[in-house]
């Protein structure tokens, strides 16, 4: 480039060159199967909040007409469903809620409830919203669901030993919190078991307040059904075997079912050597209490150094 | 004429570069017609350059028809007003990493202007982007070792008394230490391998605990 000016065919030619360049550089990164599988875990967890508020204002709004029923049918898609598919109260009959996974007795119940609601009436035009967004609801919980069959998937393929170590849903979280697999295989252990509690770590570099044992983590079941003063160490075990793991689907690309099973042996030693809370010792207890009206603690100390 | 205007509007200043491809925006900024020539508004919260000019570093520190190494390109707001600055005798390497950002660089300003050479490449490796000596190096990404980065360039590419304009990101070093300190030690770092800081501008309000550092070589 050094002898060639600015705006010659020479340099326009060059330039030419180092754009297609560039540009085959971008296509080839779009490409990764890793970076799709990013997308695809974090459009469903934007489906799952979608899912959240659309199931939530439905249900609120049609519990005007007919709360009962809201109290009567926990799960909010099997709801939006009825709501959806039967519309008013007057539409509640054995037929209509036939096949629906309810028992006679609860049929009944639901029937009886019907003609001794507290609810309003409702318009035709008010009813037709619920019914849409109801029916909204329904089909998020659809897609919802093919979302979450296509990470499972994914991550077998792309991630084998991710999946098998934390779980599809929660190994794609930090494969998307890391920027795709190759930055996961590269990070330390360390880091990986606190992704997603940046907050926490910042406060407690700041202030001194203790550290954060797990962030995306703590959604895995062996890290939250721990007792609580377990959790630090199964969430560092679990982030020890996943950044092998992370470096196995990276660098190797074959399943390796001893990491699975190296997780396993060294979670069940945890559960056995620390069966018991730990002893608090007397004198890291605080200052005694005063007399009177109980102290509620101040959440402002929750996370100071003991 | 000078390719950096200012305008004076209700008492704030604001900056202008003589837009290479006139009609044409990168970003959807103002265009301005100033002397029957197009210029386009250079917003100092978006730019750190800009930000730089305006707390009194000199508009000659990059020059029309100069070379520029233009390092972490990123999408090119920036980029696209140093081709402005450089205008059709000059040049702009724009190097950037992330191929998500680059790919609007490449798209918005690269194709669009005739003095732009895109790199998707890594500033640690300047092999990558083999281009002859250069009059300025711009720097600006956010690494904790983008010091030594930036010094790896000069030495490679950097004319002889050429520029190399710094831009510290005080909490990507280290997010506990005083910024001031910060910059202090990055300057010491240049000094030791023998540039000449001219100057530290700390870039407040438009950035916090950012500084740009105006050496030469």
């Amino acid at each position: 480039m050094a002898e060639s000016t600015p705006g010659s065919a020479e340099f326009e030619a060059l330039r030419q060159k180092s754009i297609a360049a560039a540009e085959a550089t971008i296509r080839e990164a779009s490409s990764r199967p890793d970076l799709h599988l990013v997308q695809a875990v974090q459009a469903l967890d934007d489906t799952d909040k979608y899912l959240n508020i659309t199931a939530t204002r439905a249900s609120e709004w049609y519990g005007l007409h007919f709360p009962e029923l809201i109290q009567m049918v926990q799960d909010n898609v099997a709801l939006c469903k009825i709501i959806a598919e039967i519309g008013g109260r007057e539409g509640y009959s054995a037929e209509s809620l036939q096949g629906r996974g309810f028992t006679e007795k609860k049929i009944a119940a639901i029937i009886e409830a019907r003609d001794r609601s507290k609810g309003g009436s409702i318009s035709e035009g008010d009813l037709s919203r619920v019914k849409t967004l109801s029916a909204l609801a329904v089909q998020l919980s659809v897609i919802r669901g093919g979302l979450n069959d296509y990470v499972e998937s994914q991550m077998k393929k792309v991630a084998p030993n991710i999946a098998e170590v934390a779980g599809a849903t929660i190994g794609a979280r930090l494969m998307a919190k890391a920027g795709g697999l190759d930055r996961l295989a590269i990070l330390p252990a360390s880091t990986i078991q606190i992704l997603g509690a940046e907050k926490a770590l910042f406060r407690s570099l700041r202030t001194g307040a203790r550290p954060p044992k797990h962030g995306i983590l703590f959604q895995h079941q062996a890290v939250h059904t721990a007792p609580k003063w377990q959790r630090g160490k199964v969430a560092r075990t679990l982030a020890n075997k996943i950044a092998i793991a992370a470096r196995v689907d990276y660098y190797r690309g074959s399943e390796d079912p001893s990491i699975k099973a190296g997780l396993d042996k060294r979670l069940e030693s945890i559960k056995e050597r620390y069966k018991d809370p730990p002893q608090r010792k007397p004198e890291s207890r605080g200052p005694p209490r005063r007399e009177g009206r109980p102290q509620r603690p101040d959440r402002r100390d929750r996370h100071r150094r003991r | 004429m000078s390719r950096i205007q200012r305008e004076d509007r209700s008492g704030r200043t604001v900056l202008l570069t003589r837009n290479l491809t006139p009609g044409k925006r990168v970003y959807n900024e103002d265009l301005v017609v100033k002397d029957g020539a197009e210029y386009r508004t250079w917003d100092p919260f978006r730019s750190k350059l800009a930000a730089a000019i305006l707390k009194g570093m000199p508009d000659s520190v990059i020059a029309e028809g100069a070379k520029v190494l233009y390092l972490g390109a990123s999408t090119g707001t920036t980029a696209s007003h140093v081709s402005d600055i450089v205008g059709p005798g000059g040049v702009v390497v724009g190097v950037e990493f992330a191929p998500r950002v680059a790919r609007e660089f490449v798209e918005r300003v690269a194709r669009e202007r005739g003095n732009v050479i895109p790199f998707v490449a890594d500033a640690r490796d300047p092999s990558k982007y083999s281009v002859a000596q250069v009059d300025v190096v711009y720097c600006d990404i956010a690494q904790p070792d983008q010091t030594e980065i930036a010094l790896l360039n000069c030495s490679k590419l950097l004319r002889k008394g050429g520029t190399l304009l710094l831009v510290v990101k005080s909490r990507s070093i280290d997010v506990l230490k005083d910024p001031e300190r910060v910059f202090a030690e990055e300057r010491a770092k240049l000094e030791k391998a023998g540039l000449r800081v001219k100057e530290v501008y700390e870039l407040s309000p438009f950035e916090k605990d950012h500084a740009l550092i105006y050496a030469t070589g």
